[in-house]
């Protein structure tokens, strides 16, 4: 990896910025589903933490990743199944039941790795997935293609997402319970079962987004891994105004910053330090605040649906 | 029916919690009866409050195996040890430690800098309490503040660091630009430049203590960048020696505790915390009637700090390197060499 000193700064904070994104980007576009359907999950976090363990768990005792990868999707799907019971049936108040799923997630999580293993250990991750020719090409081809698989799964969703969400029956669905609600009752569609179904695609993808970060980034777990990052994935779905291209924009936009004032402070560029670790989040913020216009959300964001009552 | 979903939920979620409870608590055997209070004069009723978990492999598994040390020297009938983990947030952490001192407990050890302040707050209230915290030097009449000199480690691994560098670019994650981790860094960089002015060390900071994905990835720009020997504090050190373990030929250097069963052809050597030694003396003290109002150092000195090699990598490490690190050690502990610290 040296050759990258001789590529100069650039393509270093390039490749590490695309390889930081890729967990923001799956938690987010999933959050995405969720949101367009009307309701906003902020368990994102726990549910990427029992994700990141349950992949860690089952790469640890199998030593195959793909196992622990299939554990993580599983476990996203039943943690987006319990937010949506909680939230869809039982009506709960969606910022304090995903906030409660949050809290379970992280203490179930912290609690099963003490049972179970018991220590800090390390696993056998997804290494890099070398692309015959295309890893080869100079300065390209260690930023774009030099990363193991679920980056490029990731990226790719991006233009899945959006053809999803604006180009099939399904995606109108989404769309339309998530605006108006009491119409597409009307219509035949049942809201109930479309937001069970988009918060599950939600957990999914949360739960491969943890996936990531124990199988492909860290290659081990401990306490609290995700340090935040599934509240950083929920306010990208703002920043990028529900739509995959924003939140890619905005996932880009917050890991290259990330990855610039990394590459500043190892390169001993005389900078504060403390400036330098906020830079991510001061970027991101400013770039809302000067992207002016009427903000577009869902309408139904955060309403559970009565039958019968008028909104 | 609806009802019935969400009982049984609040159910399921209520079991989960409390065995997180039972859990923290079981390994430390904390009785749930009262103690009979006629035992009190020889049984010890010792509290830890942790940052993060007992487990983390660095800070607050040190002072836990330290706590265990302890309890297993004199005698597990002699000590009633209690633990609270993920702590890091201090407010949080003052319920725990006001619990405690309620509860009876003699001596209650805050794991970190941060409680500083909580405790200078709820000490008072106490007067027959010992309460403990560092890194600091601030001392309460009823306050231990305990100071690990994790300089003097640090020059060691700087000095080892210079030798064992092939590129010349030795890299330090650094949590947070404070305390122990200020030290540790002051100290390496000094052993570094002391040892071979030509080499470069490049210290950087993620803002954060338990955030191993990000120390991780800040360990992958340090070796792209060109370092082959790394190091770095706190709890999420350990994500950094992983991400430096899947590269052969790089190098970790270890603080807090022996990481090297994380990595164990990377971790060269370690500096060691023998915090059985300083709690061990806070009880003597305690005994003696002194509740506080002490400044313990751990150095080298006395053997509360200690340089640990890897012996899987011995051979790894020339014999010149060893001799430059026990040189510099001999001169810490005789007071020649002087380490400068950041003013305070």
């Amino acid at each position: 990896m040296e050759h990258i000193i001789q590529q100069g700064l650039l393509v270093g904070v390039l490749a590490t910025g695309v390889r930081l994104a890729t967990p923001f980007l799956l938690a987010a576009l999933g959050e995405m589903f969720a949101q367009r359907s009307g309701v906003f999950n902020l368990g994102i976090e726990g549910i990427m933490m029992m994700g990141a363990f349950f992949g860690f768990l089952v790469t640890f005792f199998t030593g195959n990743p793909y196992f622990g990868l299939g554990s993580s999707l599983i476990v996203g799907f039943l943690m987006g199944l319990l937010m949506a019971l909680v939230s869809v049936t039982l009506k709960a108040e969606q910022g304090i039941s995903g906030i409660g799923l949050y809290m379970f997630g992280w203490g179930l999580s912290g609690l099963l790795f003490r049972l179970y293993v018991g220590g800090i250990t390390s696993i056998p991750g997804l290494g890099p997935l070398h692309l015959p020719v295309l890893s080869d090409i100079p300065h390209i081809g260690s930023i774009l293609f030099n990363h193991n698989w679920i980056v490029y799964l990731a990226y790719l969703l991006v233009p899945v997402a959006w053809f999803v969400l604006f180009k099939t029956p399904w995606g109108l669905r989404v769309r339309a319970v998530g605006t108006t609600p009491e119409a597409a009752d009307t219509l035949g569609v049942s809201v109930n079962a479309v937001r069970y179904q988009a918060l599950i695609v939600g957990g999914v993808l949360a739960g491969l987004a943890g996936a990531y970060l124990t199988i492909g980034q860290a290659n081990m777990y401990a306490d609290n891994i995700t340090a935040g990052r599934g509240f950083i994935a929920v306010a990208l779905v703002y920043f990028g105004r529900w739509n995959p291209w924003g939140i890619l924009a905005g996932s880009l936009l917050f890991s290259m910053a990330d990855s610039f004032q990394l590459w500043v402070q190892v390169m001993g560029i005389t900078f504060p330090y403390e400036l330098a670790v906020v830079l991510p989040y001061v970027t991101t913020i400013l770039a809302l605040a000067v992207s002016v216009g009427r903000v577009w959300t869902p309408a139904a964001l955060g309403r559970p649906f009565d039958r019968g009552s008028r909104g | 029916m609806k009802r019935l979903v969400l009982y049984l939920l609040l159910i399921m979620s209520l079991v989960v919690f409390t065995a997180c409870g039972t859990q923290q608590a079981s390994p430390s055997k904390e009785p749930t009866k009262e103690t009979p209070k006629e035992t009190k004069s020889e049984k010890i009723k010792i509290a830890l409050v942790l940052p993060s978990t007992m487990d983390d492999m660095a800070w607050s598994q040190s002072m836990y195996e330290g706590l265990k040390a302890v309890q297993e020297k004199m005698g597990k009938d002699k000590v009633d040890l209690a633990v609270s983990e993920r702590l890091g947030n201090a407010v949080d952490a003052g319920a725990a430690i006001r619990q405690y001192a309620s509860q009876g407990y003699d001596l209650i050890i805050a794991h970190g800098a941060q409680y500083q302040n909580v405790l200078k707050e709820i000490a008072p209230d106490f007067p027959k309490t010992s309460f403990a915290y560092g890194t600091g030097f601030q001392a309460g009449p009823n306050i231990f503040a305990y100071d690990p000199q994790a300089q003097e480690g640090g020059y060691l691994l700087g000095v080892l660091a210079a030798m064992m560098t092939k590129s010349g670019v030795v890299g330090v994650v650094g949590p947070v630009e404070a305390g122990d981790a200020v030290k540790f860094n002051y100290g390496f960089q000094q052993g570094v430049t002391k040892t071979k002015a030509s080499v470069k060390v490049r210290v950087a900071y993620t803002g954060s203590f338990n955030d191993i994905v990000g120390a991780g990835e800040m360990a992958k720009v340090h070796m792209d960048a060109g370092a082959d020997v790394l190091t770095g504090s706190s709890q999420q050190a350990v994500g950094a020696i992983r991400a430096v373990g899947e590269r052969p030929g790089k190098y970790w250097l270890s603080t807090d505790m022996d990481q090297s069963k994380i990595a164990p052809n990377t971790v060269l050597a370690a500096q060691a915390y023998h915090w059985e030694k300083i709690v061990s003396k806070m009880i003597e003290l305690r005994k003696q009637g002194t509740l506080g109002g002490q400044h313990l150092i751990l150095s080298f000195s006395d053997g509360t700090l200690e340089l640990k090699y890897n012996d899987k990598l011995a051979d790894k490490i020339p014999k010149e390197a060893k001799d430059a690190v026990e040189k510099a050690k001999q001169q810490i502990i005789s007071g020649q060499l002087k380490i400068e610290l950041p003013k305070k």
